[in-house]
């Protein structure tokens, strides 16, 4: 069966070539996904005749783009025929012929958002949705939201974005009781900011497996928590963090490991070993984050993605949509919420 | 339209978008200061507000993103949307 993906040709700080590149890495690898190029029709004609490709992926109009410096709520009401609004319209319209079962943007996170909250919908339970990123960790992968969806969150979006990671780790890491840990700065109850210390307490009074407050070395690290909570704007920050100092050392292990001709030549069979586990966390294979909390997939790629970035969005997209993760979600939530409500009467 | 009615479609508004119980909105609630509504949020509030008045109001009937800012408070919207209906 094929997964339709409606993919944004205008997100991204390399866009649209990369998309376009992407789209065509994603129908070289993977046939039973279709790629749905949403944006001006002529430029995606022009760039696949270039490639040789005319004609090889549908192709749906849409002729507004959301910049990065206008802000992305107020520019996505405005702009009926942006191409994230036309592509969170696809998505909407999944049961129809000319729809699709996903979209995938690298473009304004914040425009992904808005589209997809004013056009799917927002799942009840979560009054704002969240990004959830499924990244590496030394102990095995983890969930960790939100990525950066907003800036600012009260203890009870804490408290919501960990029943949706809860129940996401649940579908896409296969967990029967996922654990559930808080980001601060101290693994104590007490430790943070006013946020995360009433976050603790409303975390804790919720139906899930909590295990406490966990440290930012605990994202890379791993093992004390399959799901890692924290505001966006936290979490923006860790993630841009983490991926720089993976990036940074790399980069001075090669340089250390080849710096005389001689380590250079004892160093090779090692270089192999070093781009195997650094490409595990380069976002040509993580691809983006999942936007839960809205009625349908929903996947936010890195601005500055090269093609094997968008392809892996794409990709990340297409399974999200086959395992049914927001029916799943949907149905957890409301079963935490049943839960809950049950252990507060 | 009456006004009563215009602010009970926008409190419905306001318990949809930020899941509230519509009775514990008034018209002296601030949007931002008591029930922490973000832009994104106020958007979504008057993307269902228009929707539901635009059937019942004169054509053309459109929340202005420059008013947005300016509307405090639930009965400044109502008030707001009542002169445009």
């Amino acid at each position: 069966m094929v997964t339709r993906i409606a993919l944004d040709l205008l997100g991204g700080d390399h866009a649209p070539e990369s998309v376009v590149d992407g789209a065509l890495l994603v129908a070289q690898s993977t046939p039973d996904i279709e790629v749905v190029l949403v944006g001006p029709v002529e430029v995606a004609e022009r760039l696949l005749d270039a490639r040789g490709a005319a004609g090889r992926f549908r192709l749906v109009a849409a002729s507004q783009v959301v910049g990065m410096d206008e802000d992305p709520a107020r520019a996505v009401r405005a702009k009926r025929d942006a191409t994230v609004r036309v592509a969170a319209r696809l998505a909407r319209d999944s049961q129809l012929p000319g729809g699709a079962d996903a979209m995938v943007s690298v473009g304004s996170t914040g425009a992904a958002l808005a589209a997809a909250v004013f056009t799917l919908g927002r799942l009840r339970g979560l009054t704002r949705p969240a990004l959830a990123a499924v990244i590496p960790s030394k102990a095995g992968p983890l969930v960790f939201l939100d990525a950066g969806a907003g800036t600012e969150a009260t203890p009870q979006m804490l408290a919501q974005f960990a029943l949706a990671g809860s129940a996401f780790a649940g579908v896409r890491l296969g967990l029967a009781s996922p654990r559930v840990g808080l980001l601060s700065i101290g693994e104590e109850p007490g430790k943070g900011d006013e946020l995360r210390r009433c976050a603790y307490d409303a975390l804790a009074a919720l139906p899930i497996n909590f295990v406490g407050n966990v440290e930012g070395r605990d994202v890379p690290y791993g093992g004390k928590a399959d799901v890692v909570v924290t505001d966006g704007f936290t979490g923006n920050v860790l993630a841009k963090g983490l991926e720089g100092a993976a990036s940074m050392l790399t980069e001075m292990f090669t340089e250390a490991l080849t710096a005389t001709p001689e380590r250079a030549a004892t160093s090779q069979p090692m270089l192999p070993v070093l781009d195997g586990v650094t490409a595990s966390m380069h976002p040509d294979q993580l691809g983006g984050a999942i936007l839960l909390g809205v009625r349908g997939v929903v996947v936010v790629g890195h601005g500055a993605s090269s093609p094997k970035a968008v392809a892996a969005c794409v990709q990340m997209a297409a399974q999200a949509a086959r395992e049914g993760v927001v029916p799943q979600i949907a149905a957890a939530l409301s079963d935490l919420r049943d839960r809950t409500r049950a252990a507060t009467a | 339209m009456t006004p009563e009615q215009v602010l009970g479609v926008v409190k419905q508004a306001v318990a949809t978008v930020l899941e509230l119980d519509p009775s514990t909105v008034g018209r002296e609630t601030r949007f931002r200061a008591d029930l922490q509504a973000d832009s994104l949020a106020l958007v979504e509030i008057v993307e269902i507000v228009e929707e539901t008045l635009a059937p019942l109001a004169k054509p053309g009937f459109h929340i202005d993103d420059e008013d947005l800012d300016r509307l405090t408070t639930v009965g400044e919207a109502v008030d707001y949307a009542v002169l445009r209906l």
